[in-house]
């Protein structure tokens, strides 16, 4: 049975794209516009691998990322982060974020930054959930 | 020098004697001689302050002695000693310059009055030539430094970098420097004493020099101000200029005027400002950096989508791709001319338009856009506003940027239970000024991104902003002499407010 990913995106470009790549490698794409939105499909869909951009309105692309590595119910899910910010600046966020609120959050499984090839982003989705 | 060296000069030795006895005992010095021949060798070894001479001696008399004597000195005291009733001799005496005339017999008393006359007139006299000498040096001292100082200033007025002109009681023009020459192209041969205030200057500043120069003395020096002023080829120099009304013991006596040239000024103000704009754009870079890269990814995505759709024959996939290609390079295009505009010196291009128009054709721009992400776009335009004389380029991209900027702030705001409107509204304020007015219930903005609003690099959108938006419009609206008006409260929403001037807009209609 194809498994299912959700791509959180709110630029409808990426969205496409994602759905477009995720098709084509057979998986069944779900798309989420915000953090909010992502959270309630992850809830109702229970997606298996989940792709998710950083910047989204209303800061809720970290805050989606920190909810979905600190709850115990869905911590099981893998997550790519897929952003056009760089690597150090979201770990360096991240860090801080941690200091703030005690505790530390795991770092993502993948990090892929923007723009990618669809080759890539398919290589990524398949080693995390084959 | 005090006069005590006396000659005397008698043919009788015993009157001189005599003479000479009762001098010295008076406190005198006295040298004698017994002839005229004699008294004049005497006169010129011993160089006495007074003679007294006897009249009348055999060879060379008193008179001729007299006449020698004034020969040599002109100046110098005699007392000429008469027989009684020689009325004659005395007038001769008198016309060869004799000082004081005693009778014989000679008595003391008449000889010290005559001598203390004579001395009176040496001291008054001496005292006479050490005054005018002094006055002499003086008056040369004063006339050197009279001369030095007219110079000294004719130079300064030559050589002055301000124009200085300045009129007499009849407002003819008296002084013009060769700055001043320069500066309204006319020659100094045909200003100076020729031309008045009317013939060299725009009426509008020979009127307030006129008026500053009726005003009682209230004002005598003018601040300075600035004005364009026309020059005899046409040019118009933009000038700073201030004027001084001149009095002479409370009566009115011309004026003279001083005139800065702000050519090079101005043209330093545009450049700094234009290097300044430069600078921000290469401040702006890294921002652009980041949102060049987002179009990138969306023209790679859209292609990766447009050629899925070929392989596959997908008319939808091809749509969607399509659709990714085509926004993303109006994306690149909106971004270039931002870019241009914010970097480039732009005059506004005024022409008449309708400013209703204009806001209904930017409405349909967004509106599609707005309608898809839940954001209602709702309009109130004054209709009496017709036709203004405007650049409509400016008010097409200002209310574009701004209403780009309200729809992002409605789909940003975290209260998704609002019903998200955004409202523009076009009227005419009190002041006549064109405004208009795009009102949005999002998310509004906290103290930290109202300050930074108008910085260049600045943007709260992330990489979804160019951070140029509002630089531009600012820059655009300030070409046009408007101003930006900005209302937020976080979480309630935000209003912008263009107003631009209608007189300004007019005037320049009628040219």
């Amino acid at each position: 049975m194809s498994k299912k990913v959700l791509v959180v995106d709110d630029d409808p470009d990426v969205r496409s794209f994602v759905v477009t790549v995720l098709e084509e490698n057979q998986y069944i794409p779900l798309v989420a516009q915000d953090g909010v939105e992502g959270l309630e499909m992850i809830e109702k869909e229970h997606p298996d691998l989940v792709i998710l951009d950083v910047l989204m309105p209303r800061g809720s692309g970290i805050r989606l990322y920190r909810k979905l590595r600190t709850d115990e119910n869905l911590n099981h899910i893998p997550i790519i982060m897929f952003t056009g910010i760089a690597l150090r600046s979201f770990l360096k966020s991240q860090k801080a974020l941690d200091e703030f609120k005690g505790g530390e959050v795991p770092k993502p499984d993948i990090y892929l930054e923007k723009p990618v090839e669809p080759e890539e982003l398919a290589a990524a989705v398949k080693k995390k959930i084959g | 020098m005090s006069a005590n060296k006396i000659l005397i000069v008698d043919d009788e030795e015993i009157i001189v004697k005599l003479l000479s006895m009762s001098l010295r005992s008076d406190g005198y010095e006295t040298v004698t001689a017994h002839s005229g021949e004699q008294g004049l060798e005497v006169f010129k070894s011993e160089l006495p302050d007074i003679v007294v001479t006897d009249i009348k001696m055999p060879g060379m008399d008193g008179l001729e002695l007299l006449k020698k004597i004034k020969e040599i000195d002109s100046e110098k005291e005699v007392i000429i000693v008469t027989g009684h009733g020689d009325i004659d001799s005395t007038i001769t005496a008198l016309q060869y310059g004799a000082s004081d005339f005693i009778n014989k017999p000679v008595r003391d008393e008449a000889l010290a009055i005559a001598l203390e006359r004579a001395k009176a007139k040496i001291a008054i006299r001496e005292k006479l030539e050490e005054y005018t000498e002094n006055l002499e040096i003086k008056i040369a001292e004063a006339t050197e430094e009279i001369r030095r100082k007219s110079n000294f200033q004719r130079l300064l007025i030559k050589s002055s970098n301000d124009a200085i002109v300045a009129f007499d009681h009849d407002w003819k023009v008296v002084v013009y420097n060769p700055e001043a020459a320069n500066m309204f192209g006319e020659a100094v041969k045909d200003v100076r004493n020729k031309m008045t205030i009317d013939d060299l200057y725009t009426p509008k500043i020979a009127k307030i020099f006129k008026n500053q120069a009726k005003e009682e003395k209230q004002q005598n020096t003018l601040p300075w101000r600035e004005n364009i002023i026309n020059t005899k080829d046409g040019r118009q120099i933009p000038v700073r200029y201030t004027s001084n009304v001149l009095y002479k013991k409370g009566e009115f006596v011309g004026t003279v005027s001083f005139f800065q040239d702000l050519t090079e000024i101005k043209r330093l103000e545009k450049e700094l400002v234009q290097s300044e704009r430069l600078a921000a754009v290469g401040q702006t870079v890294s921002g652009l950096a980041h949102y060049v890269k987002n179009i990138l990814i969306g023209l790679k995505g859209g292609s990766y989508v447009v050629d899925v759709g070929i392989k596959k024959n997908n008319t939808d996939k091809l749509k969607t791709g399509w659709e990714s290609i085509k926004k993303n390079i109006k994306r690149v295009g909106d971004l270039t001319q931002d870019l241009l505009t914010y970097s480039k010196q732009r005059e506004p291009e005024f022409e008449v338009c309708m400013p209703n128009d204009i806001a209904a054709d930017v409405i349909q721009l967004v509106e599609d856009f707005a309608g898809a992400n839940g954001v209602l776009i709702s309009k109130e335009f004054d209709t009496h506003i017709g036709e203004i004389v405007a650049d409509p380029q400016t008010i097409h991209r200002s209310l574009l940027n701004l209403m780009n900027n309200a729809i992002d702030a409605c789909m940003d705001d975290e209260d998704v239970s609002k019903k998200h409107e955004v409202k523009i509204k076009t009227y005419k304020d009190e002041n006549n000024y064109f405004c208009f007015e795009v009102k949005d219930n999002g998310c509004g903005m906290d103290e930290d991104i109202q300050k930074q609003l108008f910085n260049p690099m600045f943007s709260s959108k992330g990489g979804k902003g160019t951070g140029l938006g509002l630089l531009v419009t600012g820059k655009l609206i300030e070409e046009h002499k408007g101003v930006i008006e900005t209302e937020t409260s976080q979480g309630i929403g935000s209003t912008f407010r263009i107003k631009l001037p209608l007189e300004k807009a007019n005037a320049v209609d009628k040219v």
